[in-house]
């Protein structure tokens, strides 16, 4: 199971390898999807066509979207986007890269479900089997006997063998098998054509703006990277938080419960030696606040992080939230950026 | 094991990914549900439709219910919504966006249950096949109307002798499934849109309240799991000192009894032997006083009725009396929050 891990923790490695991941299983998902579902053609001739229609585009955009829903960056796009710029400029670049990576990837799935459909060819029957040429395939000199609806509907029923009842007309598996070759072709000419076209994506954007490609990639890993950061730092504080919330508690409880007791050898046992013991505990989880220590400064910290980000360039000294913080000085913007330094 | 115990680690992580976990696990458990459910049309002319738009509607109820159930952020919800404010005032936007996360978390299940039994089929055929409009198949000209509804009816059942066979059954079948299929993907469609515009547009409005809210309502999650566990370690060594006390206090009594003819030792043995036994000062530094059924069940009911403020510098009294004596012991602890700030 250590290859299972190691794969497990490439893929967690950033966004960007998450993200293929899902790909790939979306990819596999969106081929199991199909052959689960059961094509059924309605054989009706106005119906055909829609349904057809529906089946090969409605999944496509369902998957394209699902995959940029399960995308993080998406929010972090729209986030980066509407973000003030505050002390931190926003670059159109770094934005343009992450849709445009975002976008690829989420193209994989309803790309694997056209070429998948087009080559089982299970709709393209069903929609096109009313234009079949039944003077080339079929007796031609019994078609113009039957009115336009009538032959319609006729030929409406040809993907559905058991109500099919034209063989006068058109042997059956004759329409088929012309109609199932078309889409074939049709099938791996698609799949030919965007595996080009991501062959010439790839190997001809290196001979464009190589540089300025390089630098929106690093930026956007970076702010993908930083959120993650933030994110998990939050939740270590909420934690350090509610632990030194909860032993201050406690600590309260106790100290009211003993000033209550008017005799007994709890009344005398000596607060000041449990003191050490879990001072040194309390300690601990106070350095883990870094100074922030109420929810008002908390809040503050919260709005100041989206309205006014940081800017990228360690070792100032500037105060992070101007005249706002109470709490005075550059001491904890100073905590934070040496915790940066020390994590990167 | 390995596999599970990484993945477990995983969704451990946080509060959201614990949900994420159980809500993607409920949604297999779904899928597994229905593949394995078998479905059974009455084909009776008034029961079909019961059946059938019982079956699509019922599980999903269920599996709503069961998907809140199985999310501890909704009782913690719940808690947060009722309790009186007391120290620690209540903001309502952090309640709104817990209550809107368990719900979008509960609703997976019942929609995958819904879209697999509409692009399935069997359930929509067996619920409309007698509301089928029998001008639309040229099968049904030469039937009375009775005998039309009675066929409509057997249509969900491929093996009736009435309607074996019969091609105006496939037809009416082919075409409600058609209709069935057309609608769950619809559906499918409609929601992943509605989730792609709320994912994007979201950071349009509010960004920092939305931050601020989704870090508190972690907090209170976090505060939650760990009084559990606190209180947990309290309740594991209270047991310790009371059997600890109670075999010493027999020991005690068994010396007064003059049974052993040791030096007895009086009062202070229940006390000291527990506390000679324990070696480890610090655990039972929350219990000193903390040490009876109504002092914890006070301990409890505190909590609830009035929670510590969100402010750990300055940490009010828990009882007005209490204000002068504690503020000694409340100076300490600020300077040691003043220090960790240098």
């Amino acid at each position: 199971m250590d290859k299972f891990r190691m794969i497990f923790q490439f893929l967690q490695s950033n966004q960007e390898s998450f993200m293929n991941g899902i790909c790939g299983i979306m990819a596999l998902a969106s081929a199991q999807m199909y052959s689960a579902f059961d094509f059924n053609c309605p054989c009706l001739p106005g119906y055909n066509a829609a349904y057809s229609a529906g089946i090969l585009l409605a999944p496509p955009l369902v998957l394209f979207l699902l995959g940029l829903v399960l995308n993080n960056n998406v929010s972090m796009l729209a986030e980066e986007w509407k973000r003030p710029p505050g002390r931190r400029a926003k670059d159109p670049a770094v934005l343009r890269y992450m849709f445009c990576s975002m976008a690829q990837r989420a193209l994989i799935a309803p790309v694997v479900w056209v070429a998948v459909t087009l080559l089982d060819g299970k709709c393209f029957l069903c929609a096109f089997c009313t234009a079949v040429p039944v003077s080339v395939l079929g007796n031609g000199s019994l078609a113009p006997g039957l009115s336009p609806p009538e032959l319609a509907r006729l030929l409406a029923r040809v993907p559905c063998p058991d109500i099919y009842d034209g063989d006068w007309l058109l042997a059956r598996d004759v329409a088929v098998r012309y109609l199932r070759c078309i889409s074939q072709a049709l099938g791996w000419s698609f799949v030919l054509l965007t595996t080009l076209l991501a062959f010439v994506v790839r190997s001809v954007r290196p001979c464009f703006t190589q540089a300025a490609f390089l630098k929106s990639k690093y930026w956007s890993h970076y702010i993908d990277i930083e959120r993650k950061l933030f994110d998990e730092t939050c939740t270590e504080h909420a934690k350090a938080f509610a632990k030194v919330c909860i032993q201050q508690f406690f600590e309260a409880m106790n100290h009211d419960l003993e000033l209550g007791h008017a005799h007994g050898a709890l009344a005398t046992a000596p607060a000041g030696s449990a003191a050490p013991g879990t001072a040194d505990g309390a300690e601990e989880e106070r350095e883990k606040l870094r100074g922030i220590t109420d929810q008002g400064t908390m809040n503050r910290l919260l709005a100041s992080w989206h309205m006014c980000k940081p800017p990228l360039r360690l070792g100032q000294e500037e105060p992070l939230m101007g005249n706002g913080w109470a709490g005075g000085g550059p001491r904890p913007p100073r905590k934070e950026v040496a915790t940066y330094i020390s994590r990167v | 094991m390995e596999k599970f115990r990484t993945l477990f680690q995983h969704f451990q992580s946080s509060s959201e990914s614990v949900m994420n976990g159980i809500c993607l696990l409920l949604a297999a458990v779904t899928v597994k549900l229905y593949s394995s459910f078998d479905f059974n049309c009455p084909c009776l002319a008034r029961y079909n439709a019961l059946y059938g738009l019982g079956l699509l509607l019922t599980p999903p109820l269920a599996l709503f219910l069961c998907g809140l159930l199985a999310n501890r952020q909704s009782v913690v919800m719940v808690e947060e919504w009722r309790r009186p404010a007391g120290q620690r005032r209540k903001d309502p936007g952090v309640i709104r966006y817990m209550c809107s996360s368990v719900l979008q978390r509960a609703l997976a299940a019942p929609l995958v249950w819904i879209l697999l039994a509409l692009l399935d089929g069997k359930c929509f055929v067996c619920a409309f096949s007698s509301s089928v409009d029998p001008e639309k198949f040229l099968d049904f000209a030469n039937m009375t109307p009775s005998q039309v509804q009675l066929f409509l009816a057997k249509v969900p059942c491929k093996e009736d002798e009435l309607v074996r066979d019969s091609p105006a059954r496939k037809a009416v079948s082919r075409y409600l499934r058609c209709l069935s299929q057309a609608i769950g993907w619809s559906i499918a469609l409609l929601l992943i849109v509605v989730a792609f515009l709320a994912r994007c547009l979201r950071p349009c409005f509010d960004q920092t309240v939305f931050l601020q809210r989704r870090y508190w309502s972690n907090y209170v999650d976090l505060e939650q799991k760990l009084f559990d566990e606190t209180c947990c370690e309290h309740a594991r060594d209270f047991a310790h000192r009371c059997v600890l006390h109670f075999f010493a206090s027999m020991q005690s009594e068994m010396r007064a009894r003059g049974l052993r003819r040791d030096t007895a030792g009086g009062s202070p043995e229940p006390l000291e032997g527990p506390d000679g036994l324990d070696g480890d000062g610090s655990r039972k530094a929350h219990l000193r006083a903390v040490s009876s059924r109504e002092q914890v069940d006070r301990l409890l009911s505190t909590w609830y009725s009035s929670k510590p403020p969100l402010d750990l510098v300055a940490s009010p009294g828990l009882r007005e009396g209490g204000l002068n004596h504690r503020a000694p012991t409340v100076a300490p602890g600020a300077r040691l929050s003043q220090h960790t700030d240098v």
